[in-house]
C-alpha cells in the first residue's frame, strides 16, 4: 500500500520491546490490571463469548422458522430462545461491544492520556460485567426466560413463571458495568487530553464515545430502577406497573423505553464514531463537515431521548404524545443523515483503499442507510400501525444494530488489531469475510422486510396459516447460515494473525491519530514515552500526495516486473 | 493541635495517568458529579412515578400519608440535615489539613446517619405492625381510613421503595464514612489530599438532598 | 465558631474552603426552612379545591413544599456540595443532572391528553371487572363497552371471553 507501510515492514526488528502484552505473564497481572488496554482484551473476550452464545440462540430460531408447522420446538422453547437472543445480544454484547473494546483500548491513546481517569472503577466495570454475564448465563442455564428482551409488564411482573428475577438482576448489574464504563470516558473526555488536543482536534471516534457516555450516564440508571420495581412487582406485588391495583403498565413502558430507545444509540454512535475513522483513513481525507460530524453525535444523543414513545404508538399512550414523538422521531433523521453525506463526500476525490476495515465501513454506511430510512415508515404513525410487531421491525432493527452496530465494530476491530497485539491479519481473509458478512447479511434480512410487509408477526414460529411466507424465511436462514461463517471467519484468522501474523509497525495503514503516530503496536504499558503535544489539526491527510505515491509504487511495481526482478506484490 | 503533627504525613501526590495535583483534583470531582448525575436519573424515576400516581390519587394519597409520623420524618430530617453539615465541616477540616478535627466531624456524621437509620427502623416497624409492607400480609382498613386499598398498596410499596432506596443509601454512605475514618486515621496512602473526603461528601449531600424532596412529597402532603 | 478561617497558613490550596461561617449559616437556613415547610403544610389553609390539581389550594401547597424543597436543594448543593465554588464544567455537571432529570416529565403529556381522544377498548373499568379477576366476584358482568362489537358478542359467554381475555 503506502510507503509507510512497506517501509516499517522493511525496517529491521529492534529485538523485543516492552509492551502491555509482555510487560507481565501471570494471570493475575491480567485479572487485576488496570491497565485500560488490558481491560480491553478482557472485554473482547468476554463479550465474544456472549456473541457465540447469543448467536447460537438465533440460530435456534432461525432453524425452526424454515418450518411453518413449528415442528421443533415447542412455543415456550421458542419464546426462550428468541428471549435469549435478544438479552444477551443487547446487554451484552451490542452495549458494550464498540464502547469497552474499542473505545476503552483507543479513547485514552487518541486523546493523548496515559490511561482512563479512574483505571481501578474500569477493572471494577469489567468484573460487573462478568457477574452479570454468569447470572444471566445461569439463568438461561436454569430455563430461560420468555418475556422477549423488553421485560414487558404484566407479562414479566405477574404472569412469567421463568426465571426472569434473576435476568432482571443481571440486567441491573450490567447497566451499572456499563455506567461506570460512561462515568470514565466522561471524565476522560474532559480532563485528560494530551496539551494542545482541544475539542475540535479530538478524532471523531471521541466525539462519539462522549456522545455515548453521556447518554450511559442519563439513561441506564433509569432503566435499572424499572427493573428493580419489575423485580419487587414480582416478589411483593407491589403494584405500581400493575392495572389490578390502579398501577399502569404503561408506565414500565415509558420509563423503560426512556432508556431502552436510547440504547440504541449507545449501540450505534460509537460505532459510527468508528465508521468515521475509517473513512477518514482509508480516503485520505479529512472527515468532510468535521464539526457538523462531531455535533450531530451530540444531536443525535440528547434527540434521542426524546422519541421513545415511537415504540408505543399502539399501547394506550396519547395519540397527541404520539404524534409529536413521531415527528421528533423524524428529526433524529437528520443528524443522522449529516453523517451518512458527509461520510459519502469524504470519499468524493479521496484516495479510497478497500481494505477489511474500509469494506465494513462502505457495507455499513449502505446498510445503516436502509436501516435508518426504513426507521422512518415506522417513525410515522400509520404505517407503524401495520408494521408494528411484524418483521419489519426486526429487520429494520437488525439493519442498524447488525449492519451499523456489529459491522462497525467488526470493521474498527479491523483496524486496530495491529495496535492492539502488533500484527497484521490476513487481508484476503478478512475481505472475504467481509464480503461475506455483508452478502449473507443481506440475505438473512432482506427477506425480513418482505415478510414485514406480509404481515408476518414477530416472535411467531408457528405460521401454518400463511406457509407462503416458508419462501423468505428459508432465503432468510440460509443468509443467516452464510452470515454465521462471515462472523465465525475472523474469530479463526484473527487469532491465528496473533502468532503468524506478520509484525505491524507502529502505524501500518499510514493512519493520522496519537495511538497511530505516537505510540509503538502494540503500545507500552503508559501508552507514550512521553506525553504527545498536539500541534497539528486532527486527520490530517493528504489525498493527492497519497495517490500520487501509490501512482509512483505502481509505476515502480511495473519497472520491476518488466527487468524481470522478484516484486513483493 | 494534633493536626500539626500529623500535617507532614497527609502528602499530595498524583496518580500516573495524570500530570498535575489541580488535574486529578478536579477530575476526581468531576468524576464524582458524573456519578451524582446517574442518582438524580435513577431517583428521578422514582420521583416520576411518585408523581403519576400521586396526580391520579391525589385523595387518596392524602388519606394514606397519615399513617406516616411527619414528626419522625422531621426528627429524621433534622438528623440528616446535620450530619451534612458535620459532613461539610468534614470537608473544610481535610482541606486545611486538621485531621482530629475531620475524624470527629464524620465520626458525627456517622452517629447521624445511625440515628437516621435508627429512627427509620423504628417507622418502619410501625408499618410492619400495621400490615403496611406491601406483601402478602397487606392489609388496608378502607372502612376505618377510608381511601382505596389497591391504591393504598400503590403508595406503600412507593413509599417503601423510594425510603429504602434512600436507607440503602445511607447505609452505604456508613461504610464508606467509616471505611473513610479507618484510611485517614491509618494515614493509608490512598488518602493524599482532601479529595476523598471530598466526594464521600458529595455524596452524603447528595443522600440528605434526596430525603429534601422525599420528607415533604410523603411526610406532608397537603389534604 | 464562626471564626473565618485564614488558608494562608496551609500552603497553595487554589482550592476554594469554605468557611465555617457560612456552613453554618447554611445549616440555619436550612434548618429555618425545614420548619417553615412542616408549618406550611400544616396550616389550615381553606380554599376550594374543586379543579382537582388545578384548583388553587392543591396548587399552592405543593408549590409552597416544592418550592421550599428546591430552594433546600439549591443551598446544599451550592454551598455545602461546593458547586457555587467549581470551576464551570462542574457547574454545568451539577446542573445539568437537575435539569435533564425533568425531561422525564415530558410522560405527562401522555398522562394528560390521554382522556382527550376515546379510543374504544382504552376506557378505565375498575380492575374487579377485569377478565382474571372475574373469580372473585362473578357477579359483576363483562364490561360491555359503547358500540364495541367484540363487547356485545362477549357479554353472554362470559367464562369462555374470560379465558380468551386472559390467555395473553
Amino acid at each position: 500500500m503506502s510507503t509507510t507501510l512497506q517501509e516499517q515492514i522493511a525496517s529491521p526488528e529492534r529485538g523485543v520491546k516492552k509492551n502491555y502484552l509482555n510487560a507481565d505473564h501471570t494471570i493475575a497481572s491480567w485479572l487485576l490490571t488496570t491497565d485500560h488496554k488490558r481491560i480491553a482484551v478482557l472485554y473482547l473476550v468476554s463479550i465474544s463469548i456472549m456473541f457465540f452464545i447469543g448467536s447460537i440462540a438465533a440460530a435456534f430460531v432461525r432453524f425452526e422458522l424454515t418450518s411453518p408447522y413449528g415442528q421443533w420446538l415447542t412455543s415456550e422453547q421458542y419464546n426462550k430462545m428468541f428471549t435469549a437472543h435478544g438479552v444477551v445480544m443487547i446487554f451484552f454484547f451490542l452495549i458494550p461491544s464498540v464502547p469497552a473494546v474499542l473505545g476503552n483500548f483507543v479513547l485514552p491513546m487518541a486523546i493523548g492520556a496515559r490511561d482512563l481517569a479512574f483505571p481501578r472503577l474500569n477493572l471494577l466495570s469489567w468484573y460487573f460485567f462478568v457477574i452479570a454475564a454468569v447470572l444471566m448465563l445461569a439463568t438461561l442455564a436454569m430455563g430461560g426466560i420468555d418475556t422477549g428482551w423488553t421485560f414487558y409488564t404484566p407479562l414479566s411482573s405477574l404472569y412469567s413463571d421463568t426465571q426472569v428475577t434473576m435476568a432482571l438482576v443481571a440486567a441491573f448489574i450490567a447497566g451499572f458495568s456499563s455506567i461506570f464504563t460512561g462515568l470514565n470516558f466522561v471524565a476522560t473526555v474532559h480532563k485528560m487530553r494530551a496539551p494542545g488536543m482541544t475539542w475540535f482536534r479530538m478524532p471523531l471516534f471521541v466525539w462519539g464515545s462522549y456522545a455515548t457516555s453521556l447518554v450511559i450516564l442519563l439513561g441506564t440508571p433509569v432503566v435499572a430502577i424499572t427493573l428493580l420495581l419489575v423485580l419487587f412487582e414480582r416478589v411483593f406485588k407491589i403494584g405500581i406497573f400493575s392495572p389490578e391495583l390502579g398501577g399502569d403498565p404503561v408506565l414500565f413502558q415509558h420509563m423503560f423505553w426512556f432508556y431502552s430507545h436510547p440504547a440504541v444509540y449507545i449501540m450505534i454512535l460509537p460505532a459510527m464514531g468508528v465508521v468515521s475513522e475509517l473513512f477518514a483513513c482509508f480516503s485520505r481525507r479529512r472527515v468532510f463537515g468535521y464539526e457538523f460530524v462531531a455535533f450531530s453525535s451530540l444531536g443525535i444523543a440528547s434527540l434521542g431521548f426524546l422519541v421513545w414513545g415511537h415504540h408505543m404508538f399502539l399501547s394506550s399512550q396519547s395519540v397527541f404524545q404520539g404524534v409529536v414523538f413521531s415527528l421528533l422521531s423524524f428529526m433524529v433523521a437528520i443528524p443522522s443523515a449529516v453523517k451518512a453525506f458527509n461520510w459519502t463526500v469524504t470519499l468524493y476525490k479521496g484516495s479510497v483503499h478497500l481494505t477489511t476495515p474500509m469494506i465494513y465501513a462502505l457495507a455499513f454506511l449502505g446498510l445503516f442507510l436502509i436501516g435508518g430510512l426504513t426507521g422512518l415508515y415506522l417513525a410515522s404513525m400509520d404505517t407503524d400501525v401495520h408494521l408494528t410487531g411484524t418483521y419489519f421491525i426486526v429487520a429494520h432493527f437488525h439493519y442498524v444494530m447488525v449492519g451499523g452496530g456489529i459491522l462497525g465494530f467488526l470493521g474498527g476491530l479491523h483496524f486496530w488489531w495491529p495496535k492492539m497485539f502488533g500484527r497484521m491479519y490476513s487481508e484476503f481473509w478478512g475481505r472475504l469475510s467481509a464480503l461475506i458478512v455483508f452478502v449473507g447479511f443481506n440475505f438473512t434480512f432482506f427477506p425480513q422486510f418482505m415478510l414485514g410487509y406480509l404481515g408476518m408477526p414477530r416472535r411467531y414460529h408457528l405460521y401454518a396459516f400463511a406457509p407462503e411466507w416458508q419462501f423468505y424465511n428459508v432465503l432468510s436462514t440460509a443468509g443467516a447460515t452464510v452470515l454465521g461463517v462471515g462472523f465465525l471467519l475472523p474469530a479463526f484468522y484473527l487469532t491465528a494473525s496473533l502468532v503468524k501474523g506478520k509484525k505491524a509497525g507502529p502505524n501500518p495503514w499510514g493512519a493520522k491519530g496519537l495511538e497511530w503516530e505516537n505510540a509503538d503496536s502494540p503500545p507500552i504499558t503508559e501508552n507514550f514515552e512521553r506525553i504527545p503535544i498536539v500541534t497539528g489539526q486532527v486527520y490530517d491527510y493528504d489525498a493527492e500526495e497519497d495517490s500520487r505515491l501509490i501512482r509512483a509504487e505502481l509505476d515502480d511495481h511495473e519497472r520491476r516486473d518488466k527487468a524481470h526482478l522478484p516484486g513483493e506484490h | 493541635m494534633a493536626a500539626h503533627a500529623h500535617a507532614e504525613s497527609i502528602e499530595d501526590s498524583v496518580y500516573f495517568q495524570y500530570e498535575t495535583l489541580e488535574q486529578q483534583q478536579e477530575t476526581y470531582i468531576l468524576g464524582m458529579w458524573a456519578f451524582l448525575l446517574t442518582e438524580i436519573m435513577m431517583f428521578g424515576a422514582l420521583f416520576l412515578a411518585y408523581t403519576v400516581y400521586r396526580f391520579q390519587y391525589q385523595r387518596d394519597f392524602f388519606i394514606f400519608h397519615e399513617q406516616l409520623d411527619w414528626k419522625l420524618g422531621g426528627l429524621n430530617t433534622v438528623v440528616l440535615l446535620s450530619s451534612s453539615f458535620s459532613m461539610a465541616l468534614a470537608v473544610h477540616y481535610h482541606q486545611i489539613k486538621k485531621k482530629a478535627a475531620t475524624l470527629w466531624c464524620l465520626a458525627f456524621t456517622n452517629l447521624c446517619a445511625f440515628g437516621f437509620l435508627a429512627i427509620k427502623s423504628i417507622e418502619y416497624g410501625e408499618k410492619f405492625k400495621h400490615h403496611l409492607f406491601p406483601n402478602d400480609s397487606f392489609v388496608w382498613d378502607a372502612a376505618l381510613h377510608g381511601g382505596n386499598p389497591e391504591h393504598a398498596r400503590i403508595f406503600f410499596s412507593l413509599y417503601f421503595v423510594m425510603t429504602g432506596l434512600h436507607g440503602i443509601h445511607v447505609l452505604i454512605g456508613i461504610l464508606v464514612i467509616t471505611t473513610l475514618m479507618v484510611l485517614i486515621a491509618k494515614n493509608h496512602r490512598l488518602i493524599t489530599d482532601y479529595i476523598p473526603t471530598e466526594m464521600v461528601g458529595l455524596y452524603w449531600h447528595f443522600v440528605d438532598l434526596v430525603w429534601i424532596f422525599l420528607y415533604p412529597l410523603y411526610y406532608l402532603i397537603p389534604k | 465558631m464562626s471564626t473565618n478561617t485564614d488558608t494562608q497558613d496551609h500552603g497553595a490550596h487554589a482550592h476554594h474552603v469554605t468557611p465555617i461561617g457560612k456552613l453554618a449559616a447554611t445549616f440555619g437556613f436550612l434548618l429555618f426552612m425545614m420548619a417553615l415547610t412542616v408549618v406550611a403544610a400544616r396550616l389550615p389553609l381553606d380554599m376550594p379545591d374543586t379543579f382537582g390539581w388545578l384548583s388553587p389550594y392543591f396548587f399552592v401547597t405543593n408549590a409552597i413544599a416544592l418550592g421550599i424543597a428546591i430552594a433546600k436543594a439549591v443551598a446544599v448543593v451550592r454551598i455545602f456540595m461546593g458547586a457555587k465554588y467549581a470551576s464551570k464544567l462542574i457547574k454545568l455537571y451539577a446542573i445539568g443532572g437537575f435539569i435533564w432529570f425533568t425531561q422525564l416529565f415530558i410522560m405527562f403529556f401522555d398522562y394528560g391528553t390521554r382522556n382527550w381522544e376515546e379510543v374504544r377498548g382504552w376506557e378505565k373499568v375498575p380492575s374487579s371487572s377485569l377478565p382474571r379477576n372475574r373469580d372473585s366476584d362473578a357477579g359483576i358482568p363483562y364490561p360491555v363497552y359503547p358500540g364495541s362489537h367484540a363487547g356485545s358478542e362477549m357479554s353472554g359467554t362470559s367464562e369462555a371471553s374470560g379465558e380468551a381475555g386472559s390467555g395473553h
